[in-house]
């Protein structure tokens, strides 16, 4: 009698279990989503599909390896896809072993074509394209990727500001942005001709590729997301359980890796917000059943890909905001090492990585939808268009022959300074929350010790 | 509705909040101290005592349920404006910023003193420019007529309870409120600029050690009948409830003495300390013979505006006055 109870209540509950995920109550994965393309009689079962999204992550992981050997060819060929490319990161690795080796295994892409094209005010100007190839240039120029003379760190600079012109601003602007319009890329039409996925499930798709997180990121909390990205998780990751990790769904690249390196700390839960927001639209235009989306649908897609753009944008100022602590903090160890006449070269490595994500996920920033008007313009002038040197001088802008003009640089106590407001102008402006290296933090800390400072009392 | 509940709330936490002038546990204390001035210094019976210190011709006057009116509205008031004033925390911030360009000064300079001390200094220093700073203003709110039409809220207070504390004009009550912000900002950005993250203040019970060593001591019996007096030499450095009930008399030569908090060193440095008497009743208020009036609620809000326009208006006519008799004097220089 005890055994039919407890094989009745696992029944009921499995049952209550797997009801609540289908309900959407549990963690939910991205896809598979049916195919709801009318008139379509392949054999296909799956509508989603963001291969060349996830080739691209590849290709980003890998140039960015390639910056510090100063092969200008080799990061050209990633930076324009070619054909037959070996995936340098990320590769296998003890404990965690990968399924793919080829690029082409995943899909294809380029990063060229997919830049943004427009004008980056914090590198003189330039195009977006122009940038990222003037940075290429410039490092196949120095030593592992990385310019005393400048202060420039190329690993840093080319992987954060590619991850903004091509990730951020092909999600935001292009897929959710341009392509969710009415009229462009129809949900009763193919993508293009031949697809068996509908124009708005496929710009979706192509959007939630861009992120970067692996399908199933919402079953795992975001120290296990991390873990992934670090590849220190096989478990967390391998979701089919296949014991390889498909770096196509199941891996962690680039933006959805720093929202879960926020989330960690408790304060933000970002990853898990862009993932849900995701799968919110994706259901939306699944359940349209492959017509154009009503007004209401419209609306509620329009919502989820609003949640999407707000939480991405706050994510990249966060690592603004992080990286304008740690060079600061970076600038006050150089000052003591100065003063104390000491070795300085590995503090000032050190400052000019940190400066360069900075610097990196600044321009990134700018790739986004909106202007940012005087946002922009004083976070550039801010931290400069390249880092203070410690003979005091400082990169303020590009030559047309690609040569950069060099300056006197404006005073180490002004330029530490400007960090701290950068991380105010990202908390003003942005609303950032994470608040990773705070330099402020102590001071509220102390301010809230000490309680309000209202008080309509006579003594 | 919410509103009407974080108002219920903020009142409440006048009472339970150890860092509120008027905790239980305070209000509780001052009375223990009360009784033991009664029945130890003043040889009282303990029924005595007790019939003494709850005086009801004191706590149901009219002057005390002012008193006590004002409390309820200005907690309303100043739920409504406090968020609009300036924070500590920006004015921390700015100041912060501003030090960063000071050339002598660089960030964390000190940054390698021993915690603990660094706690206590900044705990003191804290407690200190905030007791300065009261002493400051106070002393403006009686010598500035301005800030004396609002400041005199206060004093018209013709019996003194613990309550009398919060018989403050609003507009007073945003100017401390200020001054307080500042305070604050000035110790926590200089300490966090020289000294990094191990600032911290020293508490009890979450409230500044010494803030709450003087809320311990008595600090309700200041606006209360019970004139508790101390020694001649601590007056110097403390000052004692018969001191402040003192400032509150109406007697001329106890004008404009003992604006001090806790500390009479500001007024002993600046000349304006007097130690206490030993009396049996002190008029307290603004002037002889002080009529009801004072205490309706209407005239506590509305008149230090009127005198306000009203001082004004007389300057705007004294310097139109002066310019009229400047011109007079030019042209019979000129006719002449």
């Amino acid at each position: 009698m005890k055994k039919i109870l407890l094989i009745a209540t696992a029944l009921v509950f499995s049952f209550g279990v797997s009801k609540s995920f289908a309900d959407g109550h549990g963690p939910e994965v991205y896809g598979p989503y049916p195919i709801t393309l009318k008139g379509y009689d392949g054999d296909k079962t799956n509508s989603v599909k963001y291969t060349g999204q996830m080739a691209r992550q590849v290709l980003h992981d890998s140039l960015k390896k390639l910056v510090k050997t100063g092969d200008l060819e080799k990061m050209m060929a990633y930076y324009n896809g070619e054909d037959g490319l070996e995936i340098i990161a990320p590769k296998s690795k003890d404990g965690f072993p990968v399924m793919q080796t080829m690029v082409s295994e995943i899909g294809s892409g380029n990063l060229s074509g997919k830049m943004y094209k427009g004008a980056i005010p914090g590198w003189g100007g330039l195009t977006g394209p122009e940038t990222l190839e003037h940075m290429m240039q410039k490092a196949s120029e120095v030593e592992g990727g990385f310019d005393p003379d400048t202060g420039f760190d190329y690993t840093q600079l080319i992987s954060k500001f590619a991850m903004g012109a091509v990730f951020y601003n092909q999600a935001v602007n292009n897929y959710l942005g341009k392509k969710m319009k009415i009229g462009e890329k129809p949900n009763n039409k193919p993508y293009k001709d031949g697809a068996y996925y509908t124009g708005k499930e496929h710009s979706w798709d192509e959007a939630f590729g861009y992120w970067g997180a692996p399908a199933h990121s919402l079953t795992l909390s975001a120290e296990e997301n991390y873990n992934v990205a670090k590849m220190k998780d096989l478990a967390a990751a391998d979701y089919n359980g296949d014991g390889v990790v498909d770096l196509y769904s199941e891996m962690l690249y680039a933006h959805a890796y720093y929202a879960s390196s926020y989330d960690k700390g408790g304060k933000t839960n970002y990853l898990a917000t862009v993932n849900q927001a995701f799968i919110d639209g994706r259901k939306v235009i699944r359940d349209a059943g492959g017509r154009n989306l009503n007004f209401e649908e419209r609306t509620e897609m329009l919502a989820a890909r609003d949640t999407i753009r707000e939480n991405w944008q706050k994510v990249i100022a966060e690592s603004v905001f992080k990286y304008a602590g740690s060079t600061y903090k970076d600038i006050v160890a150089l000052e003591t090492i100065m003063e104390a006449n000491g070795d300085t070269t590995d503090a000032f490595r050190k400052y000019a990585k940190h400066w360069g994500e900075l610097k990196g996920f600044a321009l990134a920033l700018q790739c986004g939808p909106e202007n940012l008007g005087e946002a922009a313009v004083k976070m550039n002038r801010m931290m400069g268009f390249g880092p203070v040197l410690l003979n005091a001088s400082q990169v303020v802008g590009v030559q047309s022959n690609g040569n950069f003009i060099k300056d006197q640089a404006q005073d180490w106590g002004e330029f530490k300074l400007h960090m701290l407001k950068i991380q105010k102008l990202m908390v003003d402006e942005f609303g950032v929350t994470a608040r990773a290296n705070d330099q402020l933090s102590a001071m509220e800390d102390l301010a809230s010790t000490m309680g309000s400072s209202d008080s309509a009392e006579n003594d | 509705m919410e509103i009407f509940s974080e108002y219920l709330i903020k009142i409440g936490n006048q009472f339970i909040d150890p860092k509120k002038r008027v905790f239980v546990a305070y209000i509780a204390i001052s009375i223990i101290i009360a009784l033991g001035w009664f029945i130890l210094n003043r040889k009282l019976s303990l029924k005595k005592a007790i019939k003494k210190i709850f005086d009801k011709k004191i706590f149901f006057s009219k002057s005390a349920k002012s008193d006590y009116k004002i409390f309820f509205i200005n907690q309303l008031i100043m739920m409504i404006v406090s968020p609009l004033l300036i924070t500590q925390l920006t004015i921390a911030t700015a100041l912060y910023f501003y030090f960063h360009s000071i050339d002598w000064l660089s960030v964390g300079m000190f940054k390698n003193t021993l915690p603990i001390i660094v706690i206590i200094c900044f705990t003191s220093f804290q407690f200190t420019l905030d007791d300065f700073s009261k002493y400051i203003i106070h002393r403006f709110m009686h010598r500035w007529p301005i800030l004396w039409s609002l400041h005199k809220v206060h004093h018209s207070a013709t019996v003194l309870t613990p309550m009398t504390v919060f018989r403050t004009h609003p507009l007073e009550g945003i100017i401390f409120s200020l001054r307080s912000s500042l305070t604050q900002a000035v110790s926590i950005s200089s300490f966090i600029f020289l000294f990094g993250n191990s600032v911290d203040l020293l508490t009890i019970l979450g409230v500044n050690i010494f803030v709450f060593l003087f809320n311990i001591f008595g600090s309700n019996l200041r606006h209360s009948h019970i004139g508790i007096r101390y020694w001649r030499w601590v007056e110097y450095i403390f000052i004692s409830p018969a001191q402040h009930q003192l400032h509150h008399s109406i007697a001329s030569e106890h004008h404009d003495k003992n604006f001090g908090a806790a500390l009479a060193v500001w007024d002993w440095l600046f000349g304006s300390l007097h130690h206490s008497v030993e009396y049996e009743t002190l008029e307290l208020g603004i002037e002889k013979n002080q009529k009801d009036e004072t205490h309706n609620l209407k005239d506590l809000y509305i008149n230090p505006f009127i005198e306000i326009k009203n001082y004004i208006l007389r300057r705007l006519k004294k310097l139109r006055n002066k310019a009229y008799s400047i011109n007079i004097k030019r042209r019979i220089f000129h006719e002449n």
